[in-house]
């Protein structure tokens, strides 16, 4: 599963390319100590011939210093080129978690409701860690040691060549043996991963819910589950890590051989008096010095075997497309919005074959209008469409056919972002941050002012709870929202919609948490809201939806009845008359 | 910060886990760290022969072969000592998380993680513990043998030199005092700098989980783009402390390579020097050993460099993985002798049921290569243990709630001085405004929190952990936004549980939702994705309910089970719910729960034997029918 260079230079390319200087400067860095790092020993061959011979001491003190002082001029070069790699490789992968970070934001919940946090946090982290040495060093590191190899390999052709001429013969086959190997461990490491980040999505999942685990005695069921996945982990590991362990055989193999091989042709050539023992030395010390560069680059191959698996898959994230096709720039316009429905029809995409339609339509032949300041109330049975018209509007689905119009323009042709926002959209499911009452509010957006969020928590009659609050809007909300009940959660989504200042408001049964006096609290904000808005209420009950201008009643996706409310209610044959009968009698 | 010394204890008692496991590795480093040692020895030899100055007389080619041998020799314990290593590793952290997962499903479950600053940790902070703080203590852990052979090879290879020449030994290795020095100084530093970035990373992971959980909210609200400013803002200031950590780390590394350099300078100034009087000093062989051995002691001693901050950066994570452990009173830790017996939380020698290796025994030693592509490494995998059966329960006659207070952590919400009682077969409904208290209360009853004061009393007998008491078949719960778990809806229902085909379709048909699965392409097998997140509001909490159902409960706490379902379906289930519970004794089933619930539905409120009203967590009133 060898992945294409072209992928390789594309990454390095949109990556690297902003900080060309630094790359520079780190290859420069790396280059010059190669180059001491080659000089160095010719200091100790000359120092043992030295000794041997004349033993002028002048030259000895000199070479003893300069080698002293070049093998400190390393390690100063190493030190600044591991600054350099490192501020090059964090921002790099930077970028790229950005851009899956970014990427992931754009998929709609087809793809999240398979992709627990977990994984994702795994994909978007744990992935692109492992690819911060292919940015910083990989490339530099084989094209330096590349350098290195082939600058020991020039200097042995100078002692001898027959020694340059074994040992180059040598490093071929080594480096081409390594090279073969390559993508042997790629598929184990993949395997790998992939069982990390079912595991971590596992453990995000039922840590959220350890309130259901302890109060429902489920906990030795989530340590049964935990087991299982840890036997079926154990042996996947294995396989990865004895791929890797070939590799470092074949690697220590090589090298034992190279010793055999210098040592062999340093003692022939000493008995045919051909060379000093000092350079006999330096055969037998370049040969040593080989196995730095060939261990490294196969030490990066072994890390490219990672990195290619990861690679994989942020190329398979970033590939993931989103179910919506929407590339439009029409910008909807400031103040209530119109919306119209037009014989849409829409099932919902199946997960295996995005493509293919789901045979049960969700939506059939619907069409209504609603002139914009006006309120639908939207009614029907659990399951029956009530939501997805809300789904469609958000454009997180396309429908199949027909035409969804919002504030006189096409859906299609809406900038997705900028509608969302003309949107305020208010759930049964009410998500939380952990940080911030603020954030939680602006969606980090700093731009709101904080005398704005006070006033809108006023008007939601929230004033009372902030003032209990320890840091009043500093305060983090738990994930588990502790001290907030789901009805102040409700209370503070609404004020997230009135800080959005939409021109359509969508209210998903969103009172259905709320006791009597509260409920009536949040009517008031409700009827402040809906002033000069569109409004379409979706709701179980009847009460919920006395103030509609227009009633649409769903049955499995089809009509079932709409028209004007009032209208509905003067005929006591409809089936709003009768629906709101039978509520009052048991409400 | 000093190492102390619950590092070492905790460290010694995760090594004490699988001790053959370790011995048998540990004997295999062995080799793989000393085996290095004979080709100095060898080439020292070598050169010695070519000069004439060996006083064994090998010919070059015997030492040739020979280096060629100890070579293929490294290879085999290569070969053998990674598998015993792969397995040693999976084996350690497993044991720390599986110790994690069990001690926070000890923790009351509605309680927020806090780390020790009181802060509240998110989902994404939790999951870094799992990942990055487990892989530390691995990393030191199996590190130990490897520093171990590393350090007694270095200990031989300066035995060796030092009788060859005690004096150039000396001055060759004088720099390791100021290591030592250097190592001291580093210590302090090492550990702020880790500790600054780790929090770095937690607050990237965090709003990675964070963003990716409330992915609806953020895309309904259009709010990308502020979100990702956010999170670059957090990776730019990850970046920075990361490359500080790190350039610091390898500063440390390369002075400590000077330092040895600085000991080859002094070795070929001591020659030179002899030569200048005369002397006629080391052979070429010895000279060959000397630089040798000395990159030897110099790996080792980077190695230790290396080894010593991990286990300073091991100690944080420690105190990390502390503040995660239960602080329910039943687990504080005691200062008693015997609770300085009990192993701590993290590190108890529970069983993990990982297949075994085949390791051969230790006095006979043969070792088996296993087949190169998909090598068949383990004997055999354990069976995991079957679920334990649930306790008889006690019938429930009474439960009666005394003075019962809990406060939240800086706040001053809370419930205060609740007390009722609960009869055989009754229904309560506890009602209030948002924010009364309500959730709080059957949070605190269930032990899901802990209270600070009060008691429970169950047919007159006291609950003393009602955590560990309110667990099926005595209780069960449904929260008021229940969680599932991706699996199918059959394993959701069931968690473990085993029981009849029939007894499940009951509890299926009270909960209501029969219609909903008839109609899911794959019935009961349907797989409900993350969360549970492919049913609707209202087909989650009715599957939470038939979750508690199975269970045949004698109490059923239900928070809000109304609250996304339309009248109709709810009507039913309660007409259901409350059918089964005035059937006579001796009936079909005669299963009769006592139920304790939330609600606003005046429908409930009048069929109710007893409503609480709350208010600012205190009752307000309460009303007998």
């Amino acid at each position: 599963m060898a992945l294409a260079l072209q992928v390789y230079r594309n990454l390095l390319a949109t990556y690297l390319q902003p900080q060309r200087k630094q790359v520079v400067w780190l290859a420069v860095m790396l280059f010059s100590s190669v180059g001491l790092q080659i000089l160095n020993p010719q200091l100790l061959g000359f120092f043992i011939d030295t000794v041997t011979t004349s033993g002028n001491i002048q030259k000895l003190f000199l070479a003893t210093f300069l080698f002293s002082g070049i093998a400190i001029l390393v390690q100063i070069l190493t030190v600044v080129t591991s600054y350099l790699g490192e501020t090059v490789a964090w921002i790099a992968t930077n970028a790229l978690r950005l851009d899956l970070v970014q990427h992931c934001l754009c998929l709609d919940l087809s793809f999240h409701q398979f992709h627990p946090p977990g994984e994702l946090l795994e994909r978007v982290d744990g992935d692109v860690t492992i690819l911060a040495r292919f940015f910083s060093q990989l490339v530099i590191h084989v094209l330096g040691n590349a350098l290195l190899l082939i600058g020991i390999l020039f200097v042995l052709f100078l002692e001898d060549w027959r020694a340059g001429l074994s040992l180059s013969l040598f490093s071929l086959i080594a480096v081409s043996i390594l090279l073969n190997l390559r993508s042997f461990a790629v598929l184990p490491w993949t395997h790998y991963r992939q069982m990390a980040a079912e595991f971590f999505g596992f453990l995000t999942e039922y840590l959220g819910g350890r309130e259901d685990i302890r109060a429902n005695g489920a906990i030795s069921y989530v340590m049964h589950q935990f087991h299982q996945m840890l036997q079926r982990w154990l042996p996947i590991y294995q396989q990865a890590r004895f791929a890797s362990t070939v590799l470092w055989a074949i690697s220590v193999g090589l090298f034992t051989f190279g010793n055999v091989i210098a040592l062999a042709i340093a003692a022939y050539l000493w008995q045919q008096n051909a060379i000093t023992i000092g350079t006999a030395y330096l055969i037998f010390h370049y040969t040593n010095l080989l196995q730095q560069p060939i261990e490294r680059i196969r030490e990066e191959l072994e890390e490219l075997q990672q990195v290619a698996a990861s690679i994989q898959r942020i190329q398979e994230l970033l590939a993931t497309p989103a179910y919506t096709t929407a590339t439009g720039q029409r910008i909807v316009p400031d103040g209530a919005i119109s919306v119209r429905f037009d014989r849409v029809r829409f099932s919902y995409p199946t997960h295996e074959h995005p493509q293919t339609e789901n045979p049960l339509p969700i939506l059939q032949d619907l069409t209504f209008h609603l002139p914009a300041g006006q309120i639908l109330g939207l009614l029907g049975h659990t399951g029956s469409g009530k939501s997805t018209i809300a789904r469609l509007l958000l454009q997180f689905y396309d429908c199949q056919s027909g035409e969804i119009q919002v504030g006189d323009i096409s859906i299609a042709q809406a900038d997705r972002q900028q509608l969302r926002q003309r949107i305020g959209f208010v759930t049964q499911n009410i998500q939380l941050f952990q940080a911030s009452v603020r954030d939680n509010l602006t969606f980090f957006n700093s731009s709101i002012q904080d005398s704005q969020i006070l006033v809108i928590l006023e008007e939601m009659g929230l004033q009372d709870w902030l003032r209990s609050l320890p840091h009043g809007l500093d305060t983090q909300l738990g994930a588990d929202s502790s001290g907030l009940s789901a009805g102040q959660a409700q209370l503070l989504a609404f004020a997230r919609v009135f800080l959005e200042n939409p021109g359509l408001v969508i209210l998903d049964e969103a009172s259905s948490r709320l006791d009597p006096t509260t409920e009536t609290q949040i009517e008031r904000a409700t009827e402040r809201l809906l002033s000069g808005r569109t409004g379409i209420i979706i709701a179980h009950r009847i009460k919920t939806v006395q103030r509609a201008d227009q009633i649409l009643i769903l049955e499995q996706g089809k009509v079932l009845e709409y028209g004007d409310r009032l209208a509905l209610l003067r005929n006591p044959q409809s089936h709003f008359t009768r629906l709101s009968q039978f509520n009052t009698a048991i409400e | 910060m000093k190492i102390n010394s619950s590092t070492w204890h905790l460290l010694w008692s995760i090594l004490s886990y699988a001790p053959r496991l370790y011995l048998f590795d540990s004997l295999l480093w062995l080799f793989i760290m000393g085996l290095p040692l004979l080709p100095g020895l060898v080439i020292q030899e070598f050169f010695d022969t070519l000069t004439h100055r060996s006083q064994l007389n090998f010919s070059p080619l015997t030492l040739v072969v020979l280096l060629l041998f100890i070579g293929l020799a490294r290879i085999a314990a290569i070969f053998a000592g990674r598998i015993t290593k792969t397995q040693h590793r999976f084996t350690i952290s497993s044991l720390i998380q599986r110790n994690l997962l069990a001690t926070i499903l000890e923790r009351p479950g509605a309680e927020a993680f806090r780390s020790t600053s009181g802060q509240t940790l998110s989902p994404g902070e939790i999951m870094s513990y799992f990942r990055d703080d487990v892989a530390q203590i691995e990393d030191v852990v199996v590190g130990t043998n490897e520093i171990f052979a590393a350090g007694l090879f270095a200990l031989v290879s300066l035995l060796i030199l030092s009788r060859i020449s005690l004096v150039l030994t000396l001055f060759a290795f004088l720099p390791i005092l100021l290591i030592i020095l250097l190592l001291h100084w580093a210590e302090g530093r090492i550990m702020h700098y880790r500790r600054t970035s780790r929090y770095a990373t937690q607050q990237v992971t965090g709003l990675i989980i964070e963003m990716f959980s409330t992915i609806q909210a953020i895309q309904v609200a259009g709010a990308e783009s502020s979100i990702i400013e956010q999170f670059r803002l957090r990776n730019d200031q990850r970046r920075r402390l990361m490359v500080r950590d790190q350039v610091f780390s390898s500063a440390l590394n390369a002075g400590l390579e000077n330092l040895v350099n600085l000991g080859i300078g002094f070795i070929l100034f001591m020659v030179a020097l002899g030569v200048a009087r005369g002397d006629t000093g080391l052979t070429v062989g010895e000279l060959t050993l000397f630089v040798y051995y000395l990159t030897f002691v110099t790996d080792f001693l980077a190695f230790l460099g290396t080894f010593v901050a991990a286990i300073q950066q091991t100690a944080v994570t420690f105190e990390r993985l502390s503040e995660l452990l239960p602080l329910s009173p039943h687990s504080l830790p005691n200062p008693s002798i015997e609770s300085a017996l009990e192993p701590h939380p993290l590190v108890v020698p529970a069983p993990l049921y990982l297949p075994n290796l085949n390791l051969p025994n230790l006095h006979w030693f043969n070792l088996h290569l296993p087949n190169l592509y998909s090598p068949n490494l383990h004997s055999q995998t354990p069976p995991l243990p079957t679920h334990p059966l649930p306790v008889p329960s006690l019938p429930l006659q009474y439960l009666t709630v005394d003075h019962l207070t809990y406060q939240y952590p800086d706040s001053d919400q809370g419930i205060f001085n609740i007390s009722f009682t609960l009869t055989q077969g009754s229904l309560t409904v506890i009602t209030g405004r948002v924010g009364s208290g309500k959730t709080t209360l059957l949070r605190v009853l269930l032990g899901l929190l802990p209270a600070r004061s009060g008691s429970i009393t169950w047919n007159h007998q006291r609950v003393i952990y009602p955590d560990r008491f309110f667990v099926p078949p005595r209780s069960a719960y449904t929260p008021q936004t229940p969680q599932l778990f991706s699996h199918t809806l059959r394993e959701n229902l069931l968690l473990g549980l085993e029981i009849d085909e029939s007894t499940l379709r009951r509890a299926i048909q009270l909960g209501v939702i029969e219609a909903d699965i008839t109609a899911m392409p794959d019935g009961l097998d349907t797989v409900i994705g993350t969360k549970g997140v492919r049913l609707s509001g209202g087909q989650q909490q009715r599957s939470a309910a038939v979750r508690m159902f199975v269970r045949q409960p004698e109490l059923l706490v239900l928070d809000d089970l109304s609250s996304a379902l339309d009248v109709e379906t709810e009507q039913r289930l309660w007409s259901r719910l409350l059918r089964i519970r005035q059937l006579p004794q001796g009936e079909a089933s005669h299963w009769q729960p006592t139920c304790l619930i939330v609600s606003h539905r005046e429908a409930i409120l009048q069929q109710a034997n007893q409503v609480i009203v709350l208010e600012k967590g205190m009752i307000k009133e309460i009303i007998v029918r």
